[in-house]
């Protein structure tokens, strides 16, 4: 018996491990791995292109750079062949990660913060909000609380910068056509899949100067990461043998210029009344309330005084033309005949919630704590720009156009919040209970699918191949509202619509943009 | 050799964890007999008001007061006079009194174990015992693991050996101690991307190892019919992450606490097999983890499942 005992201990601590070890993975991923890839194309038109906010490509001015056969480029030559022919480990991580010119990289990191900063301040124990500071962004809550309003600009600020930068960047390299260091010199070791793009001002430098800079304005706590992360791009750059310092150098500056151009825009487009004081906030509820018979309350306790942004739909646009443009006609009153048969639905949902129901409201939840609707799409178009193999500039265009079309429908969807301040069901149906948090702001129309239809319709544009997961994705992603209990299904088509119609004005831009 | 406690019934002990999981694992130094087959039902209300985000002891008005209740029915079989085998299947409920999220209900986690006597050595005016335990537990339905306090429980897989060493006097009293090692698989998400000190790029979420262990004093009374304990133990993950400020629990938060209890079980002198067991635990601190305070009660009903030479006849 003893023997048995022993036997079955030994036979326990060798199983153990072994069981464990098939279901549990050592490499859960913090980031998306890919194979740096050879561009499809070059587009060697870009820098004719049209730019967004800047006036022209030419509008920033960089230096000529030194000829070729100039003593300084072949120093520079000579330092980058030492630079790149022996890697060590760390060096070897960061090129592979950076994958060259780090456009979805940089979008992955953008995601990133929207997350970390995507978290509700606490009350504290008077029962008092308090709200994050800008001007004082370290002091709790920390600057910013980045919810989906907030995301969505961010992440507009950040591509559309790139794509204008990259126009400019396009247009120095062709006009001063220096070509890549390995092209002039083939005994240098590169890391990366070669180009025919000429290397001057580089690319890589230019995305990392206007994220660095970017998300520096709108993650101000981030500052000494993003100079890390954006310095290890730079040196990757040169350990991959891809471009000289000069190259480097140039598209810093050019990168810092035009963000400096975009920061104007930043500092004037309508953010910093959105989140409003609350005498303001109950004017505008007062105003629906005259105006409907209606207005949404937070039901949270203690009751958040304002809700998220109530005048973020006052924000300037990127493409619509206006918010009334895109604004739904009114839902049916609460409680009224017309009313309740959307109510009933809910209730029916959630009375009979299935599991595959349950994982979509989950899948596409995108709430507290993750990297919002806008930072879903913003995935699902870096793995297209990863599939399709777009050259940076190209990749731009699909990051700018989404998110700027994203970006406008945060302002719309906003705009028809506060307008019609319309209950949320937890509001309106008695004793209703939700799988999902209810959200901090009225119910009509639903964010996540103005977002979503917006953003299907433009990546549908782009990439016509893949349009009909795009919108199989927007369906769920807006059907998922109701699974969740937070959204009547007037409140999904509404946003639905006007999702549509940001979509097709943000590709009526698109289209004549040069890039077609 | 003499009988360690031929009529005892070894029961589970439920740890209360986490802002609300739970976890149940063998921590007493109780063989049944070759032959005989101990079966329990043991109910379990808990409830907490306050909680502990990172190292916040916190009240959340959206939460108010969390309850679960638990019904665990379990069986512990004598395969040997040395060796048992336990297996256990809770069924939990879990809600608020604030807020409008809704709670749930269902199978909980499924459990196995074996347990064997090591050491059972008479030493002065009583008895050493040193009882090892290997067990395994898992998700019995497909709750959401990651649906903060209201989750059913962990969702991954549990791998725990346990050591407990026992000194009983031939009078009754008894110290015991116990500490066992949790490793633990992976739960999963029904999202594939969570931000916990970093973004994750995946639904599968890495559950840290766990260490639990636990003081008993007790003593039986009245002709050996009546048990009475008193303990205090603890949990702590070995890893994971805090609960940021104001942001929901999550399964890889690194969860400790220290909990203090008492219980009683009583075996009916007249009723052959039957009796009850009552306990109460209190969670005295903890990171991450609810201040939870849990009460249960239970029958237990032993029998002879087959006949051997072994078998002893059962009085009470």
């Amino acid at each position: 018996m003893k023997n048995n005992l022993y036997l079955f201990f030994l036979l326990t601590v060798i199983a153990t491990p072994i069981i464990f070890q098939s279901c549990d993975d050592e490499s859960i991923p913090s980031y998306i791995a890919f194979d740096p890839y050879e561009y499809a194309t070059l587009d060697d038109d870009g820098g004719t292109w049209n730019p967004n906010v800047m006036t022209s490509p030419s509008q920033i001015g960089i230096p000529s750079p030194t000829a070729v056969n100039s003593p300084e480029y072949q120093a520079e030559l000579s330092a980058l062949k030492t630079a790149s022919a022996q890697l060590t480990g760390e060096q070897a991580n960061a090129v592979e990660y950076w994958a060259g010119d780090g456009l979805v990289r940089w979008n992955e990191i953008a995601r990133e913060l929207a997350a970390k900063y995507n978290l509700a301040p606490a009350p504290d124990s008077a029962g008092n909000y308090p709200a994050p500071n800008p001007a004082n962004p370290s002091k709790y809550p920390l600057f910013p609380f980045a919810h989906p309003p907030y995301a969505s600009r961010a992440f507009a600020y950040w591509a559309s910068t790139q794509y204008d930068a990259l126009i400019a960047t396009w247009h120095h390299k062709y006009a001063f056509n220096r070509p890549a260091p390995y092209a002039t010199d083939a005994t240098i070791v590169t890391h990366l899949p070669k180009n025919a793009l000429p290397s001057y001002p580089s690319d890589g430098a230019v995305i990392a100067a206007v994220s660095q800079a970017s998300l520096t304005a709108l993650f101000p706590l981030e500052k000494d990461f993003l100079a890390e992360k954006a310095a290890e791009h730079k040196n990757s750059l040169i350990w991959a043998g891809v471009n000289v310092q000069s190259d480097i150098t140039a598209g810093d500056s050019l990168g810092r210029a035009v963000w400096n151009i975009f920061k104007g825009r930043l500092g004037s487009d309508g953010f910093k009344f959105a989140q409003t004081p609350k005498p303001i906030s109950d004017s505008i509820r007062d105003a629906a309330e005259a105006r409907w018979g209606w207005h949404w309350v937070n039901q949270e306790t203690p009751p958040r005084p304002v809700g998220i942004t109530p005048l973020f739909g006052k924000v300037k646009l990127w493409n619509v033309p206006n918010v009334e443009e895109v604004r739904p006609g009114p839902p049916p009153a609460p409680g009224s005949l017309e009313f309740e048969p959307y109510a009933k639905e809910l209730r029916d949902i959630a009375d009979n919630l299935t599991k595959d129901q349950r994982r979509v409201a989950n899948f596409w939840s995108d709430g507290l704590g993750t990297y919002t609707p806008a930072g879903h799409w913003n995935r699902f178009a870096s793995n297209e720009i990863i599939k399709n193999r777009l050259n940076p500039l190209r990749a731009a265009r699909v990051f700018a156009y989404l998110n700027m079309a994203m970006g406008d429908a945060g302002i719309a969807c906003w705009d028809a919040k506060y307008f019609y301040h319309y209950p949320r069901p937890i509001q309106t149906i008695p004793g209703f209970k939700t799988i999902l948090g209810t959200p901090n702001f009225p119910s009509y129309t639903s964010g996540h699918s103005t977002f979503s239809y917006a953003a299907a319709e433009v990546l549908s544009h782009f990439f016509p191949e893949d349009a009909g997961t795009f919108t199989v994705w927007a369906d769920e992603a807006s059907i998922s509202r109701m699974y969740g209990g937070i959204h009547y299904r007037f409140d999904i088509e509404a946003g639905k619509q006007a999702g549509l119609l940001i979509g097709e004005h943000t590709i009526n831009v698109a289209i004549v943009d040069g890039g077609e | 050799m003499k009988k360690i406690l031929p009529f005892g019934c070894s029961l589970l002990f439920t740890i209360s964890l986490v802002t609300s999981l739970k976890s149940q694992t063998p921590t007493d130094a109780i063989m049944m007999s070759k032959g005989l087959i101990c079966v329990a039902v043991v109910y379990t209300n808990d409830t907490w008001d306050e909680y502990w985000e990172g190292e916040l002891l916190r009240v959340n008005g959206n939460v108010g007061t969390l309850t679960r209740q638990t019904i665990m029915p379990m069986a512990t079989l004598g395969i040997g006079e040395r060796f048992n085998i336990i297996a256990a299947l809770p069924w939990a409920k879990t809600e608020s009194s604030g807020g409008q999220i809704a709670g749930t209900s269902g199978l909980q986690d499924w459990g196995f174990w074996l347990k064997g006597t090591a050491i059972d050595a008479e030493i002065g005016p009583g008895s050493l015992t040193l009882h090892g335990t290997a067990g395994i537990t898992g998700p019995a339905s497909n709750y959401l693991a990651d649906y903060g306090p209201y989750s059913l429980g962990l969702g991954c897989a549990d791998g725990t050996l346990r050591g407990i060493l026992q000194y009983k006097l031939n009078m009754g009293v008894y110290l015991r101690g116990q500490a066992g090692y949790h490793l633990r698989g992976n739960a999963r998400a029904e999202r594939d991307y969570y931000y916990t000190t970093h973004g994750v790029y995946s639904d599968k979420i890495d559950m840290p190892d766990a260490v639990s262990w636990g003081a008993t004093l007790g003593t039986w009374l009245f002709n050996n019919s009546l048990k009475v304990e008193a303990n205090y133990g603890g949990f702590n993950s070995l890893d994971g992450h805090d609960i940021r400020r104001q942001d929901v629990g999550f399964p890889s938060n690194e969860m400790i606490n220290t909990t203090i209890g008492g219980g009683l079980q009583y075996y009916f002198p007249g009723i052959q097999g039957f009796g009850f067991v009552l306990s109460a635990h209190q969670v005295l601190t903890g990171r991450n983890v609810g201040k939870s305070t849990a009460y249960s009660a239970g029958v237990t009903y032993f029998f002879p499942v087959w006949k051997t030479d072994e078998t002893e006849p059962i009085e009470n």
